[in-house]
């Protein structure tokens, strides 16, 4: 009786050392295979140069957790394709990343017109899509489930332009917009703010993707002699426009671009030309979010150039979705979800908060000012290094 | 939100669409050339002045050379490369139906850019050269486009000397009127084949050099312009080489002023309109007869 009750014991501990051995050759086999995540970037197309950040961002976050052991154990591993800066190229390879390669997560593309397309594929599926660069309010009012924001909205890009030419008692505004998704946005929540600091907004006008001569834009524009001119821009546009105002002796007290303002290159493509343009940001190498520092100098050593927001908010949000991971202990997305809409944290790139639709609410703008070929913060008055130099003045008094 | 149009606004609108319409005229006259000769639509004229666009980007940028220089070298390069496209591959289309060129040079033309993607990325690059406006009153003319009208204008004027003047200018004539007349009268058709595609495709390389000071330079740049020559070649009659010449003048005055009184979205319409309506109303061009 007593030999037979001792070996039921010793089976029974036998049972629970294999489960056990089991569990651990199982978790170890799996601590092996790398979590992917899936994003399409534009590698080329319109958006080739922002999207490029945005990849080293994901890169650079994908680097440091795996250099501090991983996530939930595994390491991480981008799989990333080239969408060619269209929505529907978006769309095929998102498909693909889900069913064929069967990634286990997916974060968002580069440009809020493509994120409201990928994100479609990303919902049906019903994976989190980690959305870290669209700025479109609408984007967030299709009543999706798993799309979550990480930058500001478009529509307060141009906040402290319009602050600060009220301060100055200017009157008149003229915007005009690439006509896609979040330009548009961008130009409306212009209009509407200057509205209420009583600016009179004396032209609107949208153009397509694509245009290279803005002329007669800017010749009817020069007409009205408003104030301040936004534009509602990416990089090229932002250029080519700068560059036509010169050629047309355009001057306008303050010129402000939504996007293409902020990156490296307008400054070096632009040269003298770039001095006086406002640009917004989503953010800029002199905050003071903790790791921010630390952010540009690895970002530096990693890829040895320069960068603009993009890179931090790409790093940003996917330091934010790695936390939500963390804290559900598990990649299924309706615990992650439900991390993400009460997490509430400070990464490198600035706040994160969001409402129940997974909308931004937490997250500041910065304007900067081209000074002498250097960004320069000068909006709000609490980050800013320097003061705008104000009035711009005339080209002809330019050198 | 109406804008009161000033006469001084017009005038300015006038100003910048003749500037803008010499270069049409100039990358117009290379396509309406080879169409002339060879009876082939080249679609790819809009990658070989793409490639000028380039050379004249990386002299400038690599060795600092003044870009309107640059056309000394970017004009053979590309005469150099359409030869040796004519060579290989378009010799086999001319005169065969329309279809066999239009696919061709279609095919070359996604080669040439793609290559080109990969070779220097997407990346939208620029040439700041020359900038700025000389000031005539209200009226303000652009430094590089008037710099690049000037020598689009020099360019255009002495292909047509070489044309008219010339014993190989009169023989691409000749055998642009009339091909078999030509080769009974002992003109070697099938050099003069090669050489008109160099010549176009140099011309395409002058106009992405000059294109380069004003615009940014991508893989890109040179579709919009097939389109607009290919209009401009429309306008003037096809065969017709001065006809060419103010199809340009007359798209480049059209868009400048379309974009004064229209939205940008709709003015980017006109240059349609325009070609739908000239082929209801006149398709044989509006200047008549060939030369």
């Amino acid at each position: 009786m007593k030999g037979s009750r001792k070996s039921k014991e010793s089976l029974g501990w036998a049972f629970f050392l294999g489960l056990g051995l089991g569990l651990l050759i199982w978790d170890s086999a799996a601590a092996q295979a790398p979590i992917k995540i899936g994003a399409s970037i534009s590698v080329t197309g319109t958006y080739a140069k922002l999207g490029s950040y945005t990849r080293d961002g994901y890169l650079m976050c994908a680097k440091e957790i795996n250099d501090k052991g991983g996530l939930l154990g595994r390491k991480l591993e981008f799989v990333i394709y080239d969408d060619r800066s269209e929505g529907p190229t978006a769309i095929k390879l998102y498909e693909k990343l889900i069913t064929e390669d069967k990634v286990e997560l997916v974060m968002g593309p580069y440009s809020s017109p493509i994120t409201a397309a990928a994100s479609t594929v990303s919902e049906k599926y019903k994976k989190i899509m980690m959305a870290s660069l669209a700025a479109t309010t609408s984007i967030w009012e299709r009543g999706f489930k798993y799309l979550f924001m990480t930058i500001s909205p478009a529509e307060v890009y141009m906040e402290g332009l319009v602050d600060l030419a009220a301060e100055r008692g200017l009157k008149t505004i003229a915007v005009i917009n690439e006509d896609t998704l979040f330009s548009k946005a961008a130009a409306k929540g212009t209009i509407d703010l200057a509205k209420k600091k009583g600016l009179q907004v004396l032209m609107h006008d949208a153009y397509p993707k694509g245009t290279t001569d803005f002329s007669g834009m800017l010749i009817r524009m020069k007409a009205l002699k408003p104030d301040v001119i936004v534009g509602g821009s990416y990089f090229d546009d932002a250029v080519a426009t700068t560059r036509q105002m010169k050629e047309l002796d355009f001057n306008p007290k303050m010129v402000g671009v939504t996007v293409g303002g902020d990156v490296p290159d307008f400054g070096k493509q632009l040269g003298k030309t770039a001095d006086y343009v406002y640009g917004s940001t989503q953010w800029a190498d002199d905050v003071k979010y903790p790791g921010a520092k630390e952010f540009t100098e690895n970002y530096k050593k990693m890829f040895n150039r320069e960068f603009s927001y993009h890179a931090p908010a790409a790093y940003g949000a996917c330091q934010v979705f790695a936390e939500a991971i963390r804290r559900a202990k598990s990649l299924d997305s309706d615990k992650i979800r439900e991390q993400l809409l009460k997490l509430k944290i400070t990464t490198a790139f600035g706040d994160y908060q969001v409402d129940e639709r997974g909308f931004q609410t937490a997250h500041k703008m910065v304007l900067i000012q081209w000074q002498e070929g250097r960004r320069v913060t000068v909006w709000p008055a609490q980050l800013a290094e320097a003061k705008p130099l104000y009035p711009t003045p005339p080209w002809s008094q330019r050198k | 939100m109406s804008i009161q149009i000033t006469g001084s606004m017009l005038l300015q609108g006038v100003v910048s669409g003749i500037l803008a319409g010499g270069l049409y005229a100039m990358v117009a006259l290379g396509m309406a050339l080879i169409f002339g000769v060879m009876r082939v639509i080249n679609i790819a004229h809009g990658t070989l002045l793409m490639l000028g666009a380039y050379s004249t980007f990386w002299l400038f940028s690599l060795y600092g050379m003044n870009p309107f220089l640059s056309i000394l070298i970017s004009f053979p390069l590309l005469f150099l490369v359409g030869a040796i496209l004519q060579r290989l591959f378009v010799y086999q289309v001319v005169n065969a139906p329309e279809l066999s060129s239009l696919l061709l040079t279609f095919g070359i033309s996604i080669f040439i850019s793609n290559m080109a993607m990969v070779a220097w990325t997407a990346d939208y690059r620029s040439v700041e050269f020359l900038t700025g406006s000389f000031l005539l009153g209200p009226i303000a003319l652009s430094k590089p486009r008037l710099v690049v009208f000037g020598f689009a204008l020099t360019i255009t004027e002495l292909a047509f000397l070489f044309l008219n003047l010339t014993k190989i200018g009169k023989a691409i004539r000749a055998t642009s009127q009339q091909r078999d007349l030509a080769q009974v009268c002992g003109i070697n058709v099938r050099r003069i084949d090669l050489i008109t595609f160099g010549l176009a495709s140099g011309l395409a390389g002058a106009g992405g050099s000059l294109l380069s000071v004003m615009f940014s330079v991508f893989p890109e740049m040179g579709q919009i312009y097939v389109f607009k020559s290919f209009l401009v070649i429309v306008l003037g009659g096809a065969g017709n080489y001065p006809g060419a010449f103010f199809g340009g003048l007359i798209l480049g005055l059209a868009e400048g002023l379309a974009s004064l009184f229209l939205s940008a979205q709709l003015s980017e319409v006109i240059a349609y309109i325009l070609l739908v309506l000239i082929l209801l109303v006149r398709p044989t061009g509006l200047f008549r007869g060939r030369v």
